[in-house]
C-alpha cells in the first residue's frame, strides 16, 4: 500500500472529477461548494492515514465524500427541511417545466443538480453513485442500504430520469 | 422527433459536465488542516457569543448589586449558562471530520447525526433548562425581597407581580421543552425510515 501522499494522488487523479461534481449535487451556492469540495478534500487527506486497505479505495473516498456532505447539510440545518423528499415520491413527471428544453445540454444538467438537490440525503447518494456509474453492489457498500432496496431505488430513479428527460434529444 | 435520453446517455450527460480539479498541493493542503481547525474553533467561539453576553450582563449584577440573594442568584445563572454552554460544546457543536469516516456506511455516519441530535432535544429539560432554574429562582427571589424591604406596604400587588413574572418564565420553558419534543419525535421518524432501508423490501430480513 502507498503512502498517504501517493494514495492522494491516486484519489485526485481517479475521483478529483467525480469529487467536483458531488459537492456541485450537494450545494448549489458556488462560494458554499467551493468550501465542501474543500472540506472533503481535506477530510480526505486526513482519513487516509487510517485506510490500510480496509476496503476498497472507491468505497473509502465515496464514504468520506457523501459524510462530510451530509455534516454540511446537517450543520446548515437544512436536514429537517420539508422539501427534501424520498425518490418514492418524486413525481415521475415534472409538470412545473417543460421537458423539451432539455435538449440543452446544460439545462439538462441543471435540472438533474435540481432534482438531486430535493432528495432525502441518503436517496441523494443512491442516485449520485448512480449517475457516477457504480453498480449496485458498490452503492450498498457506501451507503449501508441492503441491496434489495438499492435495486428498487435505482430501477425508480430510471424510470424517473427517462420520463423527465424523454424530450431531451432532438433528431 | 424526440427521443428518450436512456440511463447510459444520462450517466454520461453527468459524467462529461465540466469540473474543476482542486488547485491544491499537498504543502497548501498541510497548512489548511491546521487552519480549518482554527477555522472551526473560532465558528464554535461565535455560536457561544449568546452565553457569553449573559455571563456579562450577570457579572456586572454580580458587581453592581450589594444584596447578597441577588449576587448569589447572578452566581448561580453564570454558573448554569457555562454549564449550558459545555454541554452545547459537547452535544451539537461543530467538529472536523473523524479521521476514520471511512469506515462508516452513509446509514451509520447520518443515523449517528440523527440520534445524538435526538438525544440532546429529548434531554433538553435537563441539561439546557434546569440549569437556569437555581439562579433565576433566587434571582427573582432577591429581587422580590428588595423591593419588599424598600415598599414593605404593597406585599399583595408585589405577590401579584412576581407570580405573573414567574408564570412567563414557566410558559416559555414549557414552550421551548415542547417544541423540541416535537423536533425529537421528527428525528425519530427519520431514524426509523432509514432503519427500513437496512431491511430486505420484501423479506422484512434485517440486513445492516
Amino acid at each position: 500500500m502507498g503512502s498517504r501522499e501517493d494514495l492522494y494522488e491516486e484519489t485526485v487523479s481517479t475521483h478529483g472529477p467525480a469529487l467536483d461534481r458531488l459537492a456541485r449535487a450537494y450545494e448549489a451556492d458556488p462560494e458554499m461548494r467551493r468550501d465542501l469540495l474543500q472540506e472533503i478534500h481535506l477530510a480526505l487527506w486526513r482519513s487516509l492515514d487510517s485506510f490500510q486497505s480496509r476496503c476498497s479505495l472507491r468505497t473509502w473516498i465515496y464514504r468520506v465524500a457523501h459524510n462530510v456532505a451530509a455534516s454540511h447539510i446537517i450543520t446548515n440545518r437544512r436536514q429537517n427541511a420539508h422539501y427534501l423528499i424520498s425518490i418514492d415520491d418524486v413525481e415521475v413527471t415534472d409538470d412545473r417545466r417543460g421537458a423539451a428544453d432539455t435538449a440543452d445540454r446544460h439545462v439538462a444538467l441543471e435540472r438533474l443538480a435540481a432534482l438531486i438537490r430535493e432528495l432525502k440525503l441518503l436517496d441523494r447518494q443512491v442516485v449520485l453513485l448512480y449517475l457516477e456509474g457504480v453498480d449496485a453492489t458498490g452503492i450498498a457498500e457506501v451507503t449501508g442500504i441492503s441491496p434489495g432496496n438499492v435495486a428498487t431505488k435505482i430501477h425508480r430513479l430510471k424510470n424517473i430520469l427517462s420520463r423527465r428527460f424523454q424530450e431531451g434529444r432532438q433528431s | 422527433m424526440t427521443n428518450k435520453y436512456s440511463s447510459s446517455d444520462i450517466q454520461d450527460l453527468w459524467q462529461s459536465q465540466p469540473t474543476e480539479l482542486p488547485r491544491i498541493s499537498l504543502e497548501e493542503l498541510r497548512g489548511k488542516t491546521h487552519k480549518f481547525e482554527r477555522k472551526i474553533f473560532w465558528r464554535n467561539i461565535r455560536e457561544y457569543a449568546a452565553g457569553a453576553f449573559v455571563v456579562v450582563c450577570f457579572g456586572f449584577y454580580e458587581w453592581k448589586f450589594p444584596a447578597l440573594l441577588l449576587r448569589i442568584g447572578s452566581g448561580l445563572v453564570i454558573a448554569g449558562t457555562i454549564y449550558v454552554m459545555f454541554q452545547l460544546h459537547r452535544r451539537a457543536s461543530y467538529h472536523s471530520a473523524p479521521a476514520d469516516m471511512g469506515l462508516s456506511t452513509g446509514i451509520e455516519f447520518y443515523r449517528q447525526a440523527l440520534e445524538r441530535q435526538r438525544d440532546a432535544l429529548r434531554g433538553i429539560w435537563s441539561w439546557y433548562l434546569l440549569p437556569f432554574v437555581p439562579g433565576l429562582a433566587v434571582f427573582f427571589t432577591g429581587t422580590a425581597v428588595s423591593q419588599w424591604t424598600s415598599h414593605p406596604l404593597g406585599m399583595a400587588s408585589l405577590l401579584k407581580g412576581y407570580g405573573i413574572v414567574v408564570g412567563l418564565v414557566a410558559a416559555v420553558f414549557y414552550a421551548v421543552w415542547k417544541l423540541n419534543q416535537r423536533g425529537a419525535d421528527k428525528l425519530q421518524a427519520q431514524i426509523d425510515e432509514m432503519n427500513a432501508l437496512c431491511s430486505h423490501p420484501e423479506s422484512g430480513e434485517h440486513v445492516c
